[in-house]
């Protein structure tokens, strides 16, 4: 037991030490930040001093060093656009990238589950087919089509709801929410779909094939025949059967819509650390580039570890294997 | 009762009118500091003109007027004296005196500031008295007041205080995120990325023409997102509007358009001390671009007219010199641009040796300048009518530059605002041969050389007498347009969108100026 996580630990690290320097070789190609930072009227002595003092001037070895014995520590650098820490910068941006996250995918799973539940029981409805036919759309137009259409609908036509941003945020300790103002809610609306409409699909079609194959079962027939009440057939006993797989999805998921949401933050002007890597791109902030990729890399690869020691945990052939190898 | 309630609700609505408007707007780019001199950008410059001020200032017309500094003249031996406003006070209530300008001098001219090259002619700055300064410059320097307009002025006593003697560029102080100017508006609030808060200072020496009580700006880098926001009324302006979007934006209703003409040229760049070609099929061919009948050819062949009518929708002037006919010191009479005239540039290739064309690679940034790529492609099929075959590489600005000053083109797309809103500006910077000591020619990357305008620049820099000045600038303006340094086309267009209760002023130099701003 304890070798295998042990194991799957020292991969999780190798598979970040190769993100970061897959990451930082790529960097040079993003271009030069020295123009971002100076005027036109720059000469090249100062061009060259500024390249010393942020450290462009060494060889890559020890700047990709440099970055990991930093990272290490907490330090991810100052950021050359604002000159400010980048933990700090992330900090200030994560909550406006995780409350949206959260939002779209309580989205995703409440409709999906619910819309995946109405479709398999009215298998033949006029309303059902509607409904899969729609979904078809979430699946393949692609996310920032889904905003410019719903900002041109909700905010432009209709005038209901905000074109862009968080609304007033309220501080929290350092966490700025969203959640307490009724500018932030109604901001919420339009990002959170557009984020959690495909994540929505996903899990109702997912839904939907796995509570036609249970209704199938024998035991929902049995349930039918001692006279159970329709309601109590489909959720108490068919649904409960059907999240297994369900769950594992929408936990895989989580990550990508925490790691995907820089499209729809960057459609809705949404403040989170999604629209900070497309700036740090356009700026080559590199110092901020960095933190990002490594924060979402630490991500996918906590959600994968934690996955494989669950199923560790369940799936005894696994244990077996473990012991032989 | 009822006339009770009835009382304040009239009160809350007298109040309203009284106490004015919030005003909020957005731009594609947020301003990277609050420090005026970390950074010599037009966002930054732009966006702090409305907190910060400097000794002079610039009028609706770009025309140079007393801000800071009531009246100046010129000293004896060179520089200029200075007669400081009194009465003024910054935001935090300290008094703007001479030693404010001092520090301000110190601090915009080290090495750590981005703006020191405003000061490179600057010797000494001298404070005669509380209200009277002095800036000796080595030799006459008669543009000197209108060079200075960006240079902005902050309290002593707040920077020392706060630790912010010196502009942080790759690190944070004190006044990357808080102010202290003498400006029409102060920062409230200040979250980078986000949003940026202003409200009136009430103790501004000034009388102010607008009736905003607060103003709020967001980035918004999306222009689809920012044209939704204008014409859902999330806010009052932006800036720009998409030249796609301008004809469409002014139809709709509650929504006007500020059209304009930018300060910035395009122009097309050619090496001019490379031994060969380096890119598409001719690579390694001795650079036909040395020869002035070959640049000659290409200037002719460019259907500036066309590009401005298809590509940017009639929003553009085109250019016939480094400079608008906006900026102080540009030759009237050299205002027509080289005729469209195919065969009359053929006949010049042949003339050259060069009658079958060839191929060469242009390079051009995709994210700079208005439709920059469209224009290169443009610039591509009307150089093929010549024979000339151009192999297009477009990327990002962030690639773009490095590219240019590691000589790896054999032809450019540049744009070139003058900072100083004079003619001598760009042939300090474009056409000047390259020396890095006398900071000349940084961004004449084809390395263009002629001795009468490296002759004539310092003699412009120094002439008092504006005639005199006048003269030398129209023969240098006339030996670069005959040698055809560069292939100038046309002046980037301005546009602005605004909800339909707005005034506005919008100045040739891109930038917003608050107190110009009447909500209806």
């Amino acid at each position: 037991m304890l070798a295998y996580v042990i194991r799957r630990v020292f991969h999780s690290i190798v598979v970040l030490l190769a993100v970061g320097l897959v990451a930082f070789s790529m960097f040079r190609f993003v271009g030069d930040p020295i123009d971002n930072m100076l005027g036109q009227e720059r000469t090249q002595a100062d061009i060259d001093r500024l390249r010393t003092q942020l450290g462009l001037d060494q060889p890559f070895a020890i700047q990709y060093w440099k970055f990991l014995s930093g990272a290490a520590e907490g330090n991810f650098g100052v950021s050359y656009r604002q000159g400010r820490p980048v933990s700090d910068i992330i900090s200030e941006r994560a909550p406006a990238t995780l409350e949206l996250a959260a939002v779209s995918g309580l989205f995703a799973i409440l409709l999906g589950i619910g819309l995946g539940v109405f479709t398999a029981i009215r298998r033949n409805g006029i309303a059902s087919n509607l409904i899969m036919t729609l979904s078809l759309v979430g699946v393949s137009l692609p996310t920032f089509l889904i905003g410019i259409l719903l900002i041109y609908v909700f905010s432009v036509e209709l005038d209901m709801l905000p074109s862009f941003g968080r609304g007033e945020t309220v501080m929290v300790g350092y966490w700025s929410t969203g959640f307490l103002t009724k500018s932030g809610l109604v901001a919420l609306i339009l990002p959170a779909i557009t984020l959690g409409l495909y994540q929505m699909t996903l899990i109702m079609r997912l839904v939907r094939s796995e509570m036609l194959e249970v209704l199938r079962q024998d035991y929902i027939r049995f349930a039918r025949a001692r006279g159970l009440r329709e309601r109590v057939v489909n959720f108490r006993h068919a649904l409960k059967n059907t999240l297994v797989p369900v769950i594992t999805v929408t936990g895989l998921q989580l990550g990508s819509i925490i790691a995907f949401a820089i499209i729809t933050e960057t459609v809705f002007q949404w403040p989170g650390v999604g629209l900070l890597f497309i700036n740090a791109i356009h700026f080559v902030d590199i110092p901020v580039m960095a933190a990002y990729l490594m924060l979402i890399s630490v991500m996918f690869v906590t959600i994968n570890l934690v996955v494989d020691l669950l199923y560790f945990a369940i799936d005894p052939r696994l244990r077996v294997d473990g012991r032989s190898t | 009762m009822l006339r009770l309630t009835l009382v304040s609700a009239l009160v809350c609505a007298l109040g309203t009118s009284a106490f004015g408007e919030t005003f909020r707007w957005a731009s594609t780019t947020d301003p990277q500091t609050m420090d005026p001199h970390a950074v010599n950008s037009a966002p930054v410059l732009g966006f702090l003109n409305n907190v910060y001020e400097g000794l002079v200032r610039r009028g609706k017309d770009m025309s140079v007027e007393p801000a800071l500094a009531t009246r100046w003249e010129p000293i004896d031996g060179g520089g200029w004296r200075f007669h400081l406003r009194q009465g003024v006070t910054f935001h935090d209530g300290s008094d703007f005196t001479a030693e404010d300008v001092l520090f301000s001098y110190l601090r915009a001219s080290s090495e750590a500031s981005d703006t020191a090259s405003w000061f490179a002619s600057v010797s000494e700055v001298v404070v005669v008295d509380d209200f009277t300064i002095d800036v000796i410059t080595s030799s006459p320097n008669p543009i000197f007041p209108d060079s200075i307009a960006n240079w902005m002025i902050m309290d002593s006593g707040w920077a020392a205080a706060n630790g912010a003697e010196l502009p942080a560029k790759d690190s944070e102080n004190h006044a990357t995120l808080n102010t202290n100017g003498t400006g029409a508006f102060m920062l409230t609030g200040r979250q980078p990325g986000l949003k940026t808060v202003l409200e009136p200072f009430g103790g501004w020496w000034g009388d102010a023409e607008h009736n905003i009580t607060l103003a709020k700006f967001t980035p918004i880098q999306n222009p689809a997102t920012a044209v939704a926001a204008l014409l859902s009324g999330d806010v009052e302006m932006i800036n720009p509007v998409p030249i796609q979007d301008a004809e469409r934006l002014s139809q709709s209703p509650g929504v006007k358009v500020f059209q304009g003409i930018e300060a910035r040229v395009i122009m097309l760049g050619f090496p001019h001390e490379a031994e060969v070609l380096k890119y598409a099929d001719d690579a390694g061919m001795p650079n036909p671009f040395t020869d002035v009948r070959v640049r000659e050819a290409v200037a002719k062949t460019v259907n500036v007219p066309a590009i401005l009518r298809t590509i940017m929708r009639g929003n553009a002037e085109p250019a016939s010199q480094l400079v608008s006919p906006a900026m102080r010191g540009y030759s009237v009479a050299l205002a027509a641009r080289p005729a469209h005239d195919v065969d009359g540039a053929k006949a010049l290739l042949a003339e050259a040796g060069l009658a079958d064309g060839f191929s060469f690679g242009l390079k051009c940034p995709n994210d700079r300048y208005l439709n920059d790529e469209a224009v290169c492609q443009a610039v591509v099929s009307m150089l093929a009518q010549i024979g000339l075959n151009a192999e297009l590489d477009a990327m990002p600005v962030r690639n773009y530059w490095p590219e240019l000053r590691n000589d790896n083109y054999d032809m450019y797309l540049l744009g070139w605002s003058p900072g100083t809103f004079d003619a001598e500006h760009p042939i300090r910077f474009l056409a000047a041969t390259p020396d890095a000591d006398k900071r000349l020619g940084s961004w004449n990357f084809g390395g263009f050389s002629n001795s009468r305008v490296d002759e004539l620049l310092p003699m412009i820099q120094s002439e008092v007498d504006y005639a005199k000045r006048q003269a030398m600038l129209d023969e240098s303006a006339k030996i670069i347009q005959d040698e055809h340094a560069y292939v100038p086309m046309y002046v980037q267009p301005l546009i602005w969108g605004a909800r339909e209760n707005i005034e506005l002023t919008q100045r040739p130099d891109n930038f917003f100026i608050l107190r110009w701003v009447t909500v209806n």
